[in-house]
């Protein structure tokens, strides 16, 4: 017996339960029959519409800041999935014109084209650097200036959000602890990626004034959005479908910006944390700017089904290599670069270990019919591997031609899935399953790193001390007199000698020190020299040489060292 | 007759790299991990003494307690921190990186480093 899985495209049988079920009369946006998919995304859509009432009415409802940037952020997302499917659907009726014109039979032999397998994308630890100048934290002194921010992520007509983060000068970078999934991504795909950013604080002007009392999203949207949604319904309006009321909000809700985006494709994907280039698009007069700067540090991971699950089975009589007469049978599973032979077909389900496995990778050289030393043995295969300076060929045969043809067709499948998919097909990368999100729940004000610190005033003062001495490079001979008065212990202990080539003695941090303190705000921009570490973009806006007030100026020449 | 491709079994793990996984010690109202850190990319890399590469901004592991919870888990002195608790070192700044090290809601921190004789040697395994 031999069984292929390859996903093609499903169509409504002739006849079928699900075609009665057409036919009698839930049309929706197509005069055709929909095929299966399609319900399954107007059911999507349909969702959403109600997702995006209900968020229309909790921001009608809400009453403080934070919630109400919650429930905006929601109709944002709300509003994207309506517009991606909207489209997604358009484009599927349009290529069911364009596919019933020039018909033909569906199972008319192989397909015209090989498409490539689908796989799993995922994007995980998600972090977007600050670059913090010392004018903002001189300027804002009593108030702490905070924003709300979150990371839109598309891929084909999938839309999904991270939770939404509160970010203000304490933090060094913008983490998101989610995991985003794609599952039906090919080795095309393109992942945008959206940061979107909101005052946490009423934007000034706008504070209680019910200035734009639009009709439309765009109040809440801004204003290119909100055309955009205006002209894709009215394109779509012709369709029949239900037309989407739009809500009136009361007063101009907070207004979320776009503050950056980048597209990841599979060069992207990697096993392993790499950082990525954004494209910054607001300026400093945005209110909702914040100083990014300029990357974003990711996993981000692809799966594709030809390597997590069997793509080919079936018995098979394997020539051991070596022995010509000898020919064992085996039930053989094509899974991703492997193609394991187990005694029994129960065994590939047990867990039991193959009689062995033949690699099938990049490099592996099939061939099909009659070889010389295996005259009168039809319908075999043979695969050869290289193993440094040998070349071992195994020699399959199979029950039949069909089944000949079908075991060639699900190799030729797999090399092209290995073409396509490239990197992701060397080893099967891990994807954690992204845990269940817990619902925005109404934000405590989250704890900066002011309140965690407890700073004592002996902590400050050698701290101090200690930048001062390693910066300008001179060398403390005793500690400063007006230290004794902090404490009763003596004095400070063997302090750091200047920068230098020789290995610097340890700073040991004996309790005097306390929990060391915070440098975030003494940290320098990274250098920016050719030398520099690898993919980082020269910045859009180079920061100036920045006067360091209290402290020295210049590039760093330092090499500090700290305990932990 | 077993044939595997040349795979590794745990994917994650290049060769010369390794895996410390450091218990944190409670020292009053701290939980100390026992060993300093040097390096970042707002530091100066001329002056790190253990980096082959003098361009080389990542962490290093400077000093190691004796007796403390980071010489109990095998850290050794001048292994390069690549990553802890699955976030990224190699580009960072010292102060984030100390955060990243001492954050308070964990207990147990699982780094991965590499280390200069690990790496000597699986070099020298690759041109034999």
């Amino acid at each position: 017996m031999f069984s292929r899985n390859h996903r093609s495209r499903v169509t409504v049988a002739r006849g079928s339960a699900l075609e009665m079920e057409f036919k009698r009369g839930r049309f929706r946006l197509s005069l055709f029959s929909d095929p299966p998919e399609d319900t399954e995304l107007q059911r999507k859509l349909d969702h959403e519409i109600r997702m995006r009432e209900g968020a229309c009415k909790l921001l009608a409802a809400c009453s403080q800041r934070e919630q109400a940037l919650e429930a905006t952020k929601s109709l944002l997302v709300c509003n994207s999935r309506i517009l991606s499917y909207m489209g997604e659907l358009q484009r599927r009726k349009e290529a069911q014109v364009l596919g019933k014109t020039g018909r033909r039979p569906s199972d008319s032999g192989p397909p015209a084209e090989r498409s490539p397998c689908r796989g799993r994308v995922c994007i995980s630890d998600l972090r977007i650097p600050l670059m913090w100048k010392d004018t903002e934290y001189f300027k804002n002194k009593g108030d702490l200036h905070r924003w709300a921010v979150f990371l839109l992520l598309q891929l084909g007509e999938h839309i999904q959000d991270t939770e939404m983060i509160l970010v203000d000068r304490t933090l060094t970078d913008i983490s998101f602890q989610s995991n985003v999934l794609f599952t039906e991504a090919g080795p095309d795909f393109e992942l945008r990626l959206e940061l979107y950013g909101a005052c946490v604080e009423e934007e000034g002007a706008l504070a209680g004034a019910p200035k734009r009392l639009a009709t439309k999203l765009s109040s809440s949207l801004g204003r290119s959005s909100g055309r955009r949604v205006r002209a894709s319904l009215e394109s779509a309006g012709g369709s029949g479908s239900s037309p989407i009321l739009l809500p009136t909000p009361a007063v101009g809700g907070p207004r979320y910006h776009l503050l950056a985006h980048t597209t990841l494709t599979l060069a992207a994907v990697q096993d392993g944390f790499r950082t990525h280039d954004l494209t910054l698009t607001s300026h400093e007069e945005n209110p909702a700017w914040l100083p990014l700067y300029g990357s974003v540090c990711c996993r981000l991971v692809a799966q594709p089904l030809c390597m997590t699950q069997p793509t080919a089975s079936g018995t098979l009589r394997v020539q051991q290599a070596g022995e010509l007469q000898d020919w064992a049978r085996v039930h053989g599973v094509l899974k991703g670069t492997n193609l394991f032979c187990y005694r029994q077909p129960e065994d590939a389900d047990t867990g039991e270990e193959p009689l062995f496995t033949i690699a099938i990778n990049k490099e592996t050289r099939v061939r099909a019919g009659e070889l010389d030393h295996a005259a009168g043995q039809p319908f075999t295969l043979s695969i050869s591997n290289r193993y440094g300076e040998d070349e071992v060929t195994h020699t399959l045969q199979t029950e039949s031609r069909g089944a000949l043809h079908s075991w060639m067709e699900a190799l030729w499948q797999l090399f092209f899935d290995m073409s396509q998919w490239k990197q992701c097909c060397d080893e099967i990368m891990k994807i954690e399953t992204p845990a269940p999100r817990k619902p925005p729940q109404v934000l405590a004000k989250q704890g900066s790193l002011y309140h965690e610190m407890a700073i004592e005033p002996l902590d400050d003062i050698a701290a101090v001390t200690d930048i001062l001495a390693q910066r300008e490079g001179t060398r403390l001979e005793t500690p400063p007199p007006w230290l004794a008065m902090f404490t009763e212990q003596p004095a400070l202990p063997t302090p750091c000698s200047p920068a230098s080539v020789a290995p610097a003695p340890a700073r040991t941090h004996p309790m005097p020190w306390g929990r060391p303190r915070t440098f975030s705000l003494d940290a320098v921009p990274p250098d920016h020299s050719p030398g520099a570490s690898r993919s980082v973009a020269p910045l859009p806006q180079q920061p100036s040489p920045r006067s360091r007030g209290l402290f020295s100026k210049g590039p760093s020449r330092t090499w500090l060292q700290s305990p932990v | 007759m077993l044939l595997q491709g040349h795979q590794l079994r745990d994917g994650c793990v290049q060769p010369g790299q390794q895996r410390v996984e450091i218990h944190k010690l409670r020292q009053g109202e701290n939980l100390i991990l026992g060993f300093s850190i040097g390096g970042g990319i707002d530091q100066d890399p001329s002056q790190n003494p253990f980096s082959e590469d003098k361009t080389d901004k990542g962490i290093y592991v400077t000093r190691v307690s004796e007796g403390g919870p980071a010489e109990i888990a095998g850290l050794q002195i001048g292994d390069k921190i690549m990553q802890v608790n699955g976030w990224d070192m190699t580009m960072v700044t010292h102060d984030q990186a100390r955060k990243r090290l001492t954050k308070r809601s964990e207990e147990v921190v699982r780094l991965l480093v590499t280390r200069q004789s690990l790496q000597k040697a699986v070099q020298q395994s690759m041109l034999s």
